[in-house]
This record gives structure tokens, sequence and C-alpha cells, in this order.
């Protein structure tokens, strides 16, 4: 499933079926890399992050969770950061390690029963999860 | 598990402003200027700024051991410790990028080749000082325009006049494309001749 297909997806509560939040993007974290978090808008709370662990299902019509609790605020630096939606991947250069850009993160592809993320979408390429190093403030860094 | 680095020669000058980044992908600093080694060919490390319009000199630079690998778009490191204090890199006066610029190339037979006006590179698992860009002078074929001067592995980058051999004429380039196959070709004359 891509990025751009899965955001603006609800997250509903099972236990209510309501509509508890909106999916406005996605926290990629390396080795190996995944999905580790949502960041979520429309949210009733002060958090706006769900972890992956959390959720229930990651379905074609919504995203589900068991209870509201599980939409959190950031627990430390790194969080804080994807909370700000300085760690966000899509429209981030991509550097390999080498010190070549390959220009920005168009679209990501991953799996929704795991999480994992199976690639990286650039204009002219799709690299593969595996080759995800590091993701920064600046750049999507990539083994050469 | 990676596989060989292809042959990527650099302009010295292009260097300059690009960013240091970390394998995490956190923007460091940019790369001020390349200090080179006083002998040999090979570059200490560089010296930094902050990035941006109004950038500040940092009081640390980057140690060429700490530099996990130098492309086009950036030059990269594993993370910020492995940056060290400016006056450890180059400790008195240093050969230095601007040094060699506007040197005069002259081969062991007294000829002027031209002005130098970047230095090449060659960035692989060291990053080499691979080779000059000249403004060629009237003993070469292409008075005026701008060329490339293979050098061999050894060589002192800094002095009054820079001296090559003379066979280094037979491998001038006037693209930096062709010019790694230049390179390779002029040391593997000047071995042979040694031998």
């Amino acid at each position: 499933m891509l990025f751009s297909q899965a955001r603006k997806r609800d997250v509903v509560n099972t236990t209510t079926a309501t509509r508890v939040a909106r999916v406005d993007g996605f926290v990629v974290l390396p080795g190996p890399a995944r999905v580790a978090l949502l960041r979520l808008g429309k949210v009733s709370g002060v958090g706006t992050l769900l972890s992956w662990e959390d959720l229930q299902g990651f379905g074609p019509d919504a995203v589900t969770v068991a209870s509201d609790t599980v939409i959190r605020p950031a627990r430390d630096a790194v969080e804080q950061r994807a909370e700000d939606g300085d760690l966000e991947i899509m429209g981030k250069r991509v550097l390999t390690e080498r010190g070549m850009e390959l220009g920005p993160v168009t679209d990501v592809d991953f799996d929704p029963e795991t999480g994992e993320v199976t690639s990286l979408i650039t204009k002219t390429d799709a690299i593969s999860g595996r080759r995800l190093v590091g993701l920064g403030g600046y750049a999507v860094v990539v083994s050469a | 598990m990676t596989t060989p680095a292809p042959m990527l020669l650099l302009r010295a000058s292009e260097l300059a402003g690009r960013p240091v980044v970390t394998l995490g992908g956190e923007l460091v600093a940019e790369v001020k200027d390349i200090i080179f080694e006083r002998t040999g060919g090979r570059i200490a490390g560089f010296t930094l700024r902050n990035p941006g319009l109004f950038s500040r000199s940092r009081k640390d630079s980057l140690p060429w051991s700490g530099v996990h690998g130098v492309g086009r778009d950036a030059v990269m490191v594993s993370d910020e410790t492995v940056l060290i204090a400016a006056k450890e890199l180059a400790p008195r006066k240093q050969a230095h990028n601007a040094d060699v610029l506007e040197d005069r190339v002259l081969t062991d037979n007294g000829q002027d080749l031209g002005r130098v006006v970047d230095v090449v590179l060659h960035s692989g698992t060291s990053l080499d000082v691979v080779g000059y860009e000249v403004q060629a002078s009237e003993a070469l074929g292409t008075a005026g325009r701008r060329v490339f001067i293979p050098l061999p592995d050894t060589v002192a980058v800094s002095g009054e006049n820079l001296i090559v051999p003379a066979t280094a004429t037979e491998f001038v380039s006037e693209d930096l494309a062709g010019f790694g196959a230049a390179v390779g070709a002029f040391r593997a004359r000047l071995r042979e001749g040694a031998s």
C-alpha cells in the first residue's frame, strides 16, 4: 500500500464504532525500515501519535484501534520531532551514503500487515526499504 | 555488500558549500575549504562553516578519516563525533586550496603549461588529487582554453611553481569525463618508466 493512498484514512475506535481521528502522515524509522508511528489529525485530545503496535488493523477503508487512549503525545525527543513533522519522509531528499542525491521521496510503499517499508519511490527509482540507513531532518540516507 | 564506487572525479571548487550530512540524515555543516596534506596529493580534511546565507566559520573541522563518502551532492559522515578542532587539522600554515590556484604549472623540462584554475579530485577509498584544471598556455595546442593535466600519484600540491613530468602533456584532456582514463594511462606510463 502507498502512503499517498493511505493518507486521510479514518481512524475508527472499534469499541465505540466512532471515528476518532484521521491519518495525516507516517513516521518511518530505519533498521529495519518500518512505519513506527502514524501522525494523526482531527484528534480530540492533545496527542497526535499512534504507535504501529497499538493498531488493531490497517484496512483498505479504515485504520482501527481498540481504544482512544492509544492516541498519545510524543514520549521522547525523536518522537517530538516526528510529531512536529521534522522527520516527514515524503518530499525529503534522498542521499546515498556516497553523497549522491537521488531526488525527493514522492511516495513510500509499505506492507499494511506488518508496517514494513518495502520501497521508497522517487521520480526515477524505486529504492528497496532494506537500503534505508537513516532518516533525519535534512535527508533520507540509503546505502549505495 | 556494497558495489564498488564508480570512478568519480570532482573539482575541488565544487566541494565548497557542499552539505556535510550524517548517515542519520542530519545536516551538520557546510564545507568551507579543503585542506591538502603538505605532500602526497591527498586531502587532510575540510574546514567547516554553518549552513545558510550568513554562515559563520566554525572552530571544528572534518578530518579525512571521519569521512564516510564524498559525492557530487554531499559529504557524508557517520555522525558528529568525527569532527575535531580546526587547529588539530591544520596546525601550522598548510597547503590550501586557494594557495594552489593561480600557480604556474611547469614541466620538468621547463615548459609553462598555464595557470591552475581548479584542482581535480578522485573520490574513492581516499580523496586524492589527480590533476589540475589549467588555463592553457601557448605551450599547449589549446592555448586560452581550460584543460585538465594529470598528476603523478605522489606530488607536493603547493609551491611557487607546480612541477609535472613532461609526459603529462601527452595526457591532457579537454573534458572531465575523459580525464579519468587519461590519469590512469599517465600513471601507468610513469610506472613503466620507473621500472
